[in-house]
């Protein structure tokens, strides 16, 4: 297995090149989300019907299968008359899944601060906005970053879905490989090992970003 | 001590006579030079400690002195690195080979077995909170001791009755106050008939007003002769019921005595200043 | 109306889909729950040997795609000459895959158990099988019981996949339909809402157990 150097020099760069989509897309995916998850789950506080949609958006995302939204997204479009790329396909459906549940991971995060520090920020006199910036948002990020780092390589892991609308980032590279040249085992244990190394930096920036945000909680 | 009625109802199932003629009052607890360290930080250094039957000795001192493990090491809950611990004259966690005189530790087995004869109630979340309060009390002595369950219910609705808790015997203990779920904790531990109880800081986590209930059935256990370690801040309990109180700092044993004696009269400045703050509210 | 057509004609097979859909789900939570509980176990009680090995099985499975995964036998599996019907080998790969994160939901349910409860159980004489059977499991499963099945859920998610490596099942049969009728909409809008009725009928019991579990305690 370890023979066949020329051939582990081949597909070594192809892996890399699908390795650049999938961190393209899962990067872009979590900067969108980080913004549109925001942004659902404070439309979700709302009391009225904006709070509602909010809701039923999450619930939809949640209990329906990505791959499902990939090919609504990508063949509805094309059905539609305005195709989209599969890359911008993946990217939508990958912002729109995981939008629902960045917006879970907010709410979990502001519930968990304390009713007493409003309370306290109320009573020194604090306005709405400085309370919101100074006291508040603090303590929710610092609490929702653990969960935030397992829903980038939960991100990471899911773009390799991407390969069923024929997206060339690394699954679907190393099933073009592996279809054309019979050597399964290299190419994916390769493709695993970049997967493995790309979750590990995720996971990585997220305990070094906990760290240096950690006051007492 | 006063004699209890042989015939009444009592906590303890075997309380040695009193006022019979004895020669000399047997020791129930024999701790010898318990050493504890958590990692580098040396929690007990060097203690020993000697219980008679059916004495009551009442360990007080400031927080991080150690008391709380030197209950846990009694009957194993923490592991000791050096000294012994024997209980009614049966060694408890490790014995020491006669012939090299090296401790060696006993099988989990013998463990587990020499723990029944000791009895613990804890600070908080001591009961079993998926089983009702009978459940709870029957629990052990049903299946660790192969006591029928028929016999073990009775005992434990004795036991119930004698604590004052008799109509919470159906229920959940989350329905139940602070001080009532201790007092289901101690007829838990005393169903299973040990010779030693010890109790950590069994009011520390408790509404006031709960503690007085709490305090009412260690008071009431005392009388029936059972032997206790009670590790509390109840000065008031230490001074009525303690047969001899045991002062603690910095994991050694810094002065014992009798109450009145440790109260009036410490030996230590340290003892001393610890006790000043309950002398100048009381003035005993 | 006319738009509907299409589903209307062929909402029987999506629903003979969603048969296949679960019990692949159904015949995967099974050995995945079981090895959970084991796996956890070990994480908890085991030698350090033992859970330094678990610890990179864990990382492994958590940083891989399940697509991966699931290609790599797919295309291995007939290679080494087991002979392995596909349907279990999915379902072996599944239930591997589940097992990793079914047994960090059970060992967080066990943990979180206060240290009073297992001084009690000890401090009565109970060997260590007596309190794991009598008091230790029927709390933490009480208390793992709204993740885990939160995990079924994206178990049940999770078979979609299969249909990239050519299995039958749901996501398989409306990409047939539409192929067949080309009416991308309806046929995967109707194959979400079969996956939203089955996922959401679950997470309602998860929530409906969780609730419960808070009352106990």
């Amino acid at each position: 297995m370890l023979a066949d150097l020329h051939f582990l020099a081949r597909v070594i760069p192809a892996l890399l090149s699908g390795a650049v989509i999938t961190a393209e897309l899962s990067v872009l995916t979590f900067l969108i989300c980080l913004v549109w998850g925001l942004l659902v789950a404070l439309a979700r506080t709302n009391h009225g019907p904006l709070g509602w949609i909010a809701g039923a958006y999450i619930q939809t995302v949640r209990n329906t299968p990505l791959l499902i939204q990939l090919y609504i997204i990508y063949f509805g479009f094309a059905m539609g008359g305005f195709p989209l790329s599969g890359f911008m396909s993946g990217l939508l459906a990958l912002c729109i899944q995981n939008g629902g549940y960045v917006a879970e991971i907010y709410r979990g995060g502001l519930q968990s601060v304390s009713q007493r520090q409003y309370e306290a920020g109320r009573a020194l006199g604090m306005r709405r906005w400085t309370l919101y910036t100074t006291v508040i948002m603090p303590q929710v990020i610092a609490r929702v970053i653990p969960p935030m780092t397992n829903q980038a390589i939960s991100i990471i892991k899911d773009t390799s879905q991407v390969a069923a609308i024929a997206v060339m980032e690394m699954m679907k590279v190393a099933e073009v490989w592996v279809e054309s040249s019979a050597n399964t085992y290299d190419v994916f244990a390769g493709a695993a090992i970049i997967y493995l190394v790309l979750t590990s930096i995720a996971g990585f920036i997220g305990k070094v970003t906990e760290r240096r945000l950690a006051f007492a909680q | 001590m006063d004699d209890t009625l042989s015939d009444a109802p009592s906590l303890v199932t075997d309380p040695p006579v009193i006022g019979a003629p004895q020669a000399a009052p047997r020791p129930m607890l024999t701790m010898t030079g318990v050493v504890k360290s958590f990692g580098a930080n040396q929690v007990l250094r060097g203690v020993s400690l000697s219980v008679a039957a059916g004495e009551v000795v009442v360990v007080i001192g400031p927080s991080g002195s150690g008391k709380t493990t030197l209950l846990r090491c009694v009957n194993l809950l923490e592991d000791y690195q050096q000294g012994t611990v024997t209980v009614d004259g049966a060694p408890i966690g490790y014995r020491i080979d006669p012939r090299s005189g090296q401790r060696q530790r006993m099988s989990e087995r013998d463990i587990a077995a020499s723990r029944e004869t000791i009895g613990i109630v804890f600070q908080s979340y001591n009961l079993f909170p998926h089983m009702t309060v009978l459940q709870n009390i029957v629990a052990a002595p049903v299946r660790v001791k192969g006591v029928p369950r028929a016999k073990a219910e009775a005992r434990a609705r004795e036991l119930l009755a004698l604590v004052g808790l008799s109509d919470k015997a159906g229920e959940y203990p989350v329905r139940l106050s602070g001080g009532q779920q201790q007092r289901v904790a101690i007829a838990r531990a005393l169903a299973m008939d040990p010779k030693l109880m010890m109790f950590d800081e069994v009011t520390s986590a408790l509404d006031p007003e709960l503690v007085g209930e709490v305090l009412a059935a260690m008071q009431q256990l005392a009388r029936d002769g059972m032997t206790m370690i009670v590790v509390t801040h109840e000065m008031s309990f230490a001074r009525d019921v303690a047969d001899r109180i045991v002062f603690m700092e910095g994991g050694v044993i810094v002065e014992e005595g009798k109450p009145e004696q440790m109260f009036a009269a410490p030996r230590t400045e340290r003892v001393r200043q610890f006790l000043k703050r309950y002398n100048d509210r009381y003035r005993i | 109306m006319k738009m509907l057509a299409p589903l209307l004609h062929s909402y029987w097979y999506l629903f003979r889909g969603a048969g296949m859909t679960l019990l692949m789900a159904g015949a995967a939570v099974l050995p995945a729950t079981a090895l959970g509980v084991v796996l956890a176990l070990v994480h908890v009680f085991g030698r350090p040997m033992a859970r330094a090995v678990l610890q990179v099985y864990l990382f492994v499975v958590r940083g891989i795609p399940l697509l991966v995964l699931l290609t790599f036998v797919y295309y291995l599996l007939p290679l080494t000459g087991i002979d392995l019907p596909p349907f279990w080998g999915v379902v072996l790969v599944m239930s591997l895959y589940y097992a990793a994160f079914m047994s960090e939901v059970f060992r967080a349910g066990i943990e979180s158990l206060p240290q009073a409860q297992w001084d009690a159980a000890r401090s009565l004489g109970m060997t260590r099988h007596l309190m794991l059977r009598i008091v230790i499991f029927p709390q933490a499963l009480r208390l793992a019981a709204p993740p885990f099945v939160s995990q079924c859920v994206s178990l049940v998610k999770a078979t979609s996949l299969v249909s990239i490596v050519g299995l039958w099942e749901l996501t398989m049969a409306s990409r047939e339909v539409v192929e067949r009728t080309l009416a991308p909409f309806q046929i995967f809008i109707g194959a979400a809402l079969i996956y939203f009725c089955i996922c959401y009928t679950l997470a309602l019991y998860g929530r409906y157990l969780e609730r419960r579990s808070l009352v106990g305690h």
